[in-house]
């Protein structure tokens, strides 16, 4: 089997957009340095992936997405036999692939997968920088420019979902919130192409949405929904419609919820 | 008539001349004995003459026995001779049987009526009904409910003068009218029922006032105090009181204008909320102020939200042609300060305008007091006169003002012109300026009185009682009764769940990940939907090293199931009446924490039940059951819930006792018990000691019986008994009664999980 050592396929070719917001890039550079694991935590669609890709492309190492999701096994990150005319053959997963090549492997939502599947991360993310592969009895050491990043996302945070104390304490962690507003309304302007009125507007609803939280809404709007309602309104759509089709109604079905979203939302339009 | 001669006391007449006739008698002589009861001896004698003034007009048995019946309804509210009166007068005019009619309306509508001014009203409306149409008083009476609302009852009147004027001599228009068939009849109908009120809308503003300003605000109704004009808003330190209803308008109306005061409210708190002290200010400078305030606050909120100029402009329509009264003229200054771009021939209007414009900075609360009293100076140097009683802030949606002003040092001089302007505005503030809620002192209305709890309670059980000392059990030596719950005020445990949002949060979100119907994936089974491709490859090899392979190579998905039964055991003792440092009682949290509960198990389609216990001896344990298995959780059971007060002592193993029996015929796989204590079993007659003894052993035959009982005791030192009685693992010391409700479904979602 031909096995692409360089991982070409895996590396970002042109400069994702990102807009610091903080010092995460710093952070993430000074732990990039010593290879420490990187958790990213914040609500969804402000930009987690987004950095990852940014970082890879900055320091120019391919990058593997694993999304984590509750069927996941060991195997599927490490890999498994398959069969083959041959007989059976080894396939690396996903992790063992970044593991032997040296790329960053970028595990998403990793909550959602089982506890016990995080496990197999373990001999990775300490001093040993390792990962045994006990059905093909081998060891596979880290190659120098492998780093494992995770990203967690606390509202989904609780009793039953949470990361085990024992990998939490692995990982230096970077806090991602929604950018403040004017940022906010600057990313949104480069990212849906909104002229800047739009962006301050769409940024003033996402506030109120984000008041919600915990009120009606389990999470307000995310920066990745400003950007496409944005998109929608840019592209001629009315602005009142763009934003109930791709803020209002992806958030809630409540209809006491969207009626009193709606009445703020009312406000912040001009 | 002989009877009116006689001077004997009216309830002893009323006896004799009742006597011979059959039915009425027993009838009048049990309502006697009950009513004796309830009321002293004057409002007894107010009765039977009453009775007496029936018996006068000869309105017949059927109006006899419906005064007796709504006096027991009404025995609490006084004034039964009145209503007697009343309706012999209609009696008089239209029949027995209209007046027995009017009477069975009135203890349908009473709870609407507030006070004998609207009483009167209520009885004045329908004799002069009765005069001009006695035939349609009847049908009045039957559609009581529709006419009359809250705070309405002048609409009433009107309505019934309406009819009369529109039908004039025609006996079939008059029915039509008041048989509601008439277009006119229906049109008054549907602008009297105003709403939705502060009731319906409440949730939706606190939403939206969220939303807008990022806090929850303290929202509360203020009841309709029966002025002509329209009631406005007040704001009292950080609580918005909103009325209850706003007479004349309805449906979207209605909530747009509750939208726009509460936003208008809200916008006050939220740009600073300056407490000016009254001293010498005159009532126009207070009035002025307050016009520029209100205009400071809108601007800075329509800046940020510059769609609420939307919501608040339709209510600026005030033109030079509404006339030359000063409070037309603040109108017309309200417009011009809130719409730049409207021009006014007055030149007060123009400047100002102007002085507004001119400012730099609008965060500075003090420039309100400055161009208010230049404006109100102006008003004083054109000898217009400023009418204080009248004054009521404009345009409607705009709060009543008095919360800008800091009564505490007023001048005595200027005092009177003030208070004129304060009682004008009819605020009652009695409301403590801390933003605590008061006691519901008066009942919501239109909604039943609670019905008293029912005094001794039916003995329902015996149980017998652990002595470990002679170690043995002695038979049937504890006595439960069971108590009728007590319907509380939902709205207060309503508005301690919206204060706690952030847990409730958390709970929602254990609740969704425990809800039933989720599929889970089963790994290696013998048929499923797709193959499980390590059981595959692990068959493969098998097969090729010439093993017997497991063929059970496929992947199929199940749905978790949940049967589980829970009892909700409520400690509502004496112990439980102590306050917190926050004003709140620890039953107020356990309510609290058993209705976050309550609210998940009804989201996870969970059976439960809620008990709550107290005790007096061994021969009085009350057992209130606040829900039943079979019961849904809705309003009623959370208003049962709001309605628990404490009391007594704690014997709790005789109250796990009962708890069993109650679950015990529930059909589930598991059953659960949780038990939510502040304090050790404690009773009058028996040692602490041989309690909790008693109730270990009771844990010990639940276990037994296939029930697990588990104990959340609130414990701040630690070193409560807790442990002891229900076992190391089964129970959960709170330290800090704050954390209660968590705690409590955090223990459940653990025990729960399959």
């Amino acid at each position: 089997m031909l096995i692409d050592t360089n991982l070409a396929a895996y590396r970002i070719a042109a400069e994702p957009y990102y807009r610091p917001v903080g010092e995460e890039v710093a952070v993430f550079e000074a732990a990039w340095r010593h290879r420490l694991p990187v958790m990213l935590k914040g609500p969804t669609g402000c930009g987690k992936t987004r950095f990852v890709e940014y970082m890879a492309w900055r320091l120019g190492r391919p990058l593997i997405t694993v999304a984590a999701h509750e069927d996941m096994t060991a195997a599927d990150l490490a890999g498994r036999f398959l069969l083959t005319p041959e007989g059976t053959v080894w396939h690396d997963g996903p992790l063992t692939q970044a593991v032997r090549f040296g790329a960053i492997c970028y595990l998403d939502e990793i909550v959602e997968a089982r506890q016990d599947t995080t496990v197999v991360i373990h001999p990775l993310t300490d001093a040993r920088r390792m990962l045994p592969l006990e059905k093909r009895n081998e060891l596979v050491p880290a190659h120098a420019d492998f780093q494992l990043v995770i990203s967690y996302n606390p509202g989904y945070q609780s009793a039953v979902k949470d990361l085990k104390e024992s990998t939490k304490q692995r990982f230096v962690a970077i806090d991602f919130d929604y950018p403040a507003p004017v940022l906010e309304a600057e990313i949104v302007m480069r990212e849906a192409g909104a002229d800047l009125a739009l962006a301050r507007t769409l940024v003033a609803i996402a506030a109120c949405s984000r008041n919600l939280k915990g009120q009606g809404l389990d999470e307000g709007a995310s920066t990745r929904m400003l950007i496409h309602a944005g998109r929608l309104a840019a592209g001629g759509v009315p602005l009142a419609t763009a934003v109930n089709a791709g803020i209002v109604l992806p958030m809630t079905d409540d209809a006491d919820v969207r009626r009193a979203l709606g009445e703020a939302i009312a406000a912040c339009l001009i | 008539m002989s009877a009116v001669l006689d001077i004997a006391a009216p309830l002893d007449r009323l006896a004799r001349l009742l006597a011979g006739r059959d039915g009425l008698a027993g009838v009048f002589a049990d309502a006697r004995r009950r009513l004796s009861m309830r009321l002293d001896e004057d409002a007894l004698e107010d009765w039977g003459a009453g009775g007496l003034a029936l018996l006068e007009v000869n309105a017949g048995p059927g109006c006899l026995l419906a005064y007796w019946c709504a006096s027991l309804e009404l025995a609490a509210h006084g004034g039964l001779g009145e209503m007697a009166r009343q309706a012999a007068a209609i009696c008089r005019e239209a029949g027995g049987k209209a007046a027995a009619a009017t009477l069975d309306a009135f203890v349908r509508i009473e709870p609407r009526l507030a006070g004998a001014r609207e009483r009167d009203i209520w009885w004045r409306a329908l004799l002069t009904l009765a005069r001009a149409a006695p035939d349609c008083v009847e049908l009045v009476a039957e559609r009581a409910e529709k006419l009359v609302r809250s705070g309405l009852v002048a609409a009433f009147a009107d309505f019934i003068e309406a009819g009369l004027k529109a039908a004039g001599r025609d006996r079939a228009k008059r029915r039509a009218f008041f048989t509601l068939e008439d277009r006119l009849a229906q049109a008054m109908v549907a602008r009297f029922s105003a709403g939705p009120g502060f009731a319906e809308l409440e949730a939706e503003l606190k939403t939206v006032l969220t939303a807008l300003w990022g806090t929850m605000p303290n929202l509360q109704p203020l009841p309709f105090a029966g002025r002509e004009t329209g009631p406005r808003v007040n704001i009292a330190g950080p609580v918005i009181r909103l009325p209850e209803v706003v007479p004349g308008i309805a449906g979207e109306a209605s909530r747009r204008l509750y939208l726009a005061a509460a936003i208008h409210a809200s916008a006050h708190l939220f740009f600073g909320n300056p407490r000016f002290p009254v001293r010498k200010f005159k009532p126009v400078q207070i009035a002025l102020a307050g016009l520029v305030e209100d205009a400071r606050i809108e601007a800075l909120a329509m800046r940020r939200y510059p769609g609420l100029a939307r919501l608040w402009a339709p209510y600026h329509d005030a033109t030079p042609e509404d006339g030359p009264t000063v409070a037309a003229l603040l109108r017309r200054v309200a417009r011009g300060l809130f719409d730049p771009t409207y021009a006014d021939p007055d030149a007060l209007v123009g400047k100002a305008q102007a002085l507004f414009a001119s400012v730099g900075d609008l965060h500075d609360p003090a420039l309100s007091l400055g161009i208010g009293t230049r404006l109100a100076n102006d008003i004083g140097q054109r000898r217009l006169r400023f009418d204080a009683r009248g004054h009521v802030a404009e345009p409607a949606y705009r709060d009543d003002g008095l919360g800008l002003w800091d009564f505490s040092d007023i001048d005595p001089e200027a005092t009177d012109a003030v208070e004129l302007m304060v009682e004008a505005a009819r605020i009652e503030r009695r409301e403590a300026e801390d933003g605590r809620e008061d006691e519901p002192s008066r009942e919501p209305a239109g909604r039943a009185r609670p019905r008293p709890a029912g005094g001794e309670g039916a003995v329902v059980a015996t149980y017998p009682e652990w002595d470990a000392a002679a170690g043995v059990e002695r038979p049937d030596w504890t006595t439960v009764r069971e108590m009728m719950p007590v319907a509380g005020d939902a709205r207060i445990l309503q508005r301690a769940l919206d204060r706690a949002a952030p847990v409730r949060a958390r709970i929602a979100r254990l609740v969704k990940a425990a809800k039933v119907g989720r599929a889970v994936r089963l790994k290696r089974q013998a048929e499923g939907h797709d193959l499980d491709i390590d059981a595959a490859i692990e068959a493969a090899i098998a097969r090729h090293a010439g093993e017997v392979p497991d063929l059970r190579v496929f992947r199929s998905t199940a749905l978790i199931q949940r049967d589980l039964a829970v009892l909700v055991l409520v400690d509502v003792s004496q112990s439980t009446r102590e306050k917190l440092a926050d004003g709140s009682s620890v039953l107020d949290v356990e309510k609290l924490a058993v209705a976050m509960l309550a609210e998940a198990l009804d989201k996870l389609g969970d059976d439960f039940a809620l008990l709550a216990f107290a005790s007096n001896g061994r021969g009085d344990v009350r057992a209130t059951l606040v829900k039943g298995f079979s019961e849904t959780y809705d309003a009623e059971a959370a208003a049962r819930l709001a309605g628990l007060s404490p009391g007594l002592s704690t014997r709790l193993g005789t109250a796990l006792r009962h708890a069993g029996a109650v679950i015990a015929p529930v059909r589930s796989f598991r059953k659960l018990i949780l038990v939510l204590t502040d304090g050790e079993p404690s009773d009058i007659d028996a040692a602490a000691g041989d309690l909790v003894a008693d109730a270990r052993r009771v844990v010990l035959q639940l276990r037994a019986q296939g029930v697990d009982t588990f104990g959340v005791t609130l414990d701040p030192a630690g070193v409560g008994s807790g442990p002891t009685i229900f076992g190391q693992a089964n129970a959960m010391p709170v330290r800090r009664v704050e954390d209660l409700p968590m705690r409590l479904s955090e223990l459940y979602f653990r025990l729960a999980r399959r």
